[in-house]
């Protein structure tokens, strides 16, 4: 195979070698370039910046969906109180899927992303450590931010430092409600009731007598106004006739 | 014979108002004022101080980071920053020296030991020599009438010796470095002599003194310009710089003839072509851009004509440097082709205007 040769007119060849040169002097003087001197300046992150996850301890209810939903297996739930989650960093990848699970905001994301752990033994983050935000060590005196348009990318620099604590979104999600879908498949082992955190659901009394009266209403569990939908009673359920449902 | 010597050197002394008062002061001290005798005596301040030793040490420390810089910034990095931030990384070559300084060097069991030990200090003599030949106003090493062909001359002994590294480094990469450094030798050794020999005939004399004398009124630049663009192509490729970056081609052959070297013996090789640039920039301006014409300054005295030789020097290698980011690597047949057709015939032409000219004038 013989590569054809390319011929250009001296002209187009002459022009080409003065953009060139035009073009490496105007980068030598203003260079175009886009690095950010890292641990200097710090990139101006958006407020739903998927990093280091805090958690609010008041608002937890131990539901287990974050650590249901981890795609990762990141998440382990340890016990001192109540069951609350801790994040084992080797394993999270970040996808946040537990944020957005959480039914009460317990659980937010922060715009904290560059962790440094002094052994692997230390990423596994307990839950009293994901309280707060870590001792953060900051050397940045300045903040960036891109400016992107059609034309090209471009710096630009503030001498103001940017905030890496979060504001704390809470979810919006409706309302749900814990529903019983067949009550005349009710066991009454009242593991629901037992499971709930709210004391939502209340055992109404039906039993038979030795006369064969039957004492008490037909419907065997009744949930009331406290239920706040977390879930737990329909993963408890034995016989899978418990269901959300969004309430207006 | 302490004082005949002193006699000598008393003599001939570099006189410099500005700090007159304090060679005064210690010229009354015994063996005090015999060190400075001799450090201000022409010749010795030629070669070792200005446009010497010294001030050749000074412009590699300068030229290694200000290319790494300037490259870095045109393709959009940072270069080299962390040693000493607040300049911007400036002694990074300093600390880069200091580490070969006292890094070990490596003689690997192929090679062939003595050569390969004393070929890097023995390249260091054809860059030495030149640098005594050419003058500075009234600071010089040697004076000769021949002094350009003479700096033409040993500049075309520095591709023996880096051959001979290739030759006793025993290694494949080494071997290809070395044959291409012959190939690229022969191709640029031809365009530039004859550019060289161009302006002299244009001045009538190799004598630098004559050379800038001439360029009182208009540069050599003007009268010559194609010497001028070969003598610039040649001068690329004599320094293995890109686009003609042949011989040591980093990405092929990683540094070609020096693959083997390392530690302080890879510190010297590595400023070879610096070097070779350095003296090839000085007889660039000495014979182009004027050479130590500048203005003058009182204050200064002697010092005047090394101090603008030197500036000119700078700001040529530094233009010369951006080069290196704006041009891909040509490869080996198409730069020995085009130096075989195009710059053996531009530097013909430019014989002629040469010729032309210097008949004119």
């Amino acid at each position: 195979m013989k590569v054809e040769k390319i011929s250009r007119s001296p002209l187009e060849e002459l022009k080409r070698h003065v953009g060139v040169i035009q073009e490496a002097f105007k980068q030598a003087v203003i260079p175009d370039r886009v690095t950010i001197e890292y641990p200097r300046e710090r990139r101006k992150y958006p407020e739903n910046l998927r990093g280091f996850i805090v958690l609010d301890k008041s608002r937890c209810i131990s539901c287990f969906r974050c650590a249901q939903i981890c795609p990762a297996n990141a998440i382990q739930m340890s016990y001192f109180e109540n069951f609350y989650p801790g994040i084992d960093y080797t394993k999270c990848i970040f996808c946040h899927f537990c944020v957005e699970s959480c039914p009460t905001g317990a659980l937010a994301s922060s715009t904290l992303h560059d962790m440094a752990f002094k052994s692997l033994e230390d990423m596994k983050v307990k839950p009293n450590q994901m309280m707060r935000l870590p001792a953060a060590i900051r050397e940045d005196v300045q903040s960036v931010e891109y400016d992107v348009t059609k034309k090209g990318w471009r710096l630009i620099r503030k001498m103001e430092l940017e905030d890496i604590k979060v504001v704390r979104i809470l979810p919006k999600l409706k309302p749900r409600r814990a529903f019983c879908l067949e009550p005349e498949s009710c066991l009454g082992c009242r593991q629901c009731m037992e499971v709930c955190p709210h004391e939502a659901i209340v055992m109404e009394r039906c039993e038979i007598t030795l006369e064969g009266q039957i004492v008490g209403k037909g419907c065997v569990l009744k949930i009331t106004e406290k239920c706040v939908g977390c879930g737990l009673c329909v993963r408890q359920c034995p016989m899978k006739i418990l269901s959300l449902k969004e309430v207006e | 014979m302490i004082s005949t010597l002193f006699e000598i050197f008393k003599s001939n002394m570099v006189q410099i108002p500005l700090i007159q008062p304090i060679i005064d002061y210690l010229m009354q001290i015994p063996l005090i004022n015999f060190i400075v005798a001799l450090i201000l005596w022409r010749p010795f301040f030629a070669v070792v101080i200005i446009p010497g030793l010294t001030v050749l040490l000074l412009y590699l420390l300068y030229i290694v980071w200000f290319e790494r810089k300037l490259t870095a910034r045109v393709q959009w990095r940072v270069g080299p920053l962390e040693v000493a931030r607040p300049i911007r990384g400036a002694i990074q070559a300093l600390a880069d020296g200091l580490r070969y300084f006292f890094q070990e060097a490596i003689v690997h069991k192929e090679a062939h030991r003595p050569y390969f030990v004393q070929l890097p200090i023995l390249a260091f003599i054809p860059i030495l020599l030149p640098i005594a030949f050419i003058p500075a106003g009234n600071v010089v090493g040697i004076k000769s009438p021949y002094a350009v062909q003479l700096v033409v001359a040993f500049l075309a002994l520095i591709p023996i010796t880096i051959i001979a590294i290739g030759w006793a480094s025993n290694n494949r990469f080494a071997f290809i470095g070395s044959v291409r450094e012959a190939l690229i030798y022969v191709s640029y050794e031809i365009p530039f002599i004859i550019a060289v020999s161009s302006m002299i005939y244009l001045y009538g004399s190799g004598d630098p003194y004559v050379a800038v004398e001439k360029q009182s009124i208009v540069p050599g630049a003007i009268m010559n310009p194609i010497a001028f663009l070969v003598f610039i192509i040649a001068m690329l490729m004599a320094t293995s710089r890109l686009p003609f970056e042949i011989p040591e081609a980093d990405q092929e052959i990683a540094f070609g003839p020096f693959v083997e070297y390392s530690g302080m013996l890879f510190g010297l090789v590595m400023v070879l072509a610096y070097e070779k640039l350095y003296v090839m920039a000085l007889l660039f301006v000495i014979l182009f851009l004027g050479g130590w014409s500048g203005f003058y300054c009182e204050l200064l005295g002697d010092l005047n004509a090394p101090l603008w030789l030197f500036i000119k020097t700078i700001i040529v290698i530094s233009i010369l440097a951006i080069v290196r980011s704006m041009y891909a690597r040509y490869r080996i047949d198409q730069a020995v082709r085009y130096s075989f057709s195009w710059l053996i015939a531009l530097s013909i032409v430019a014989l002629v205007i040469g010729i032309a000219v210097g008949w004119i004038v």
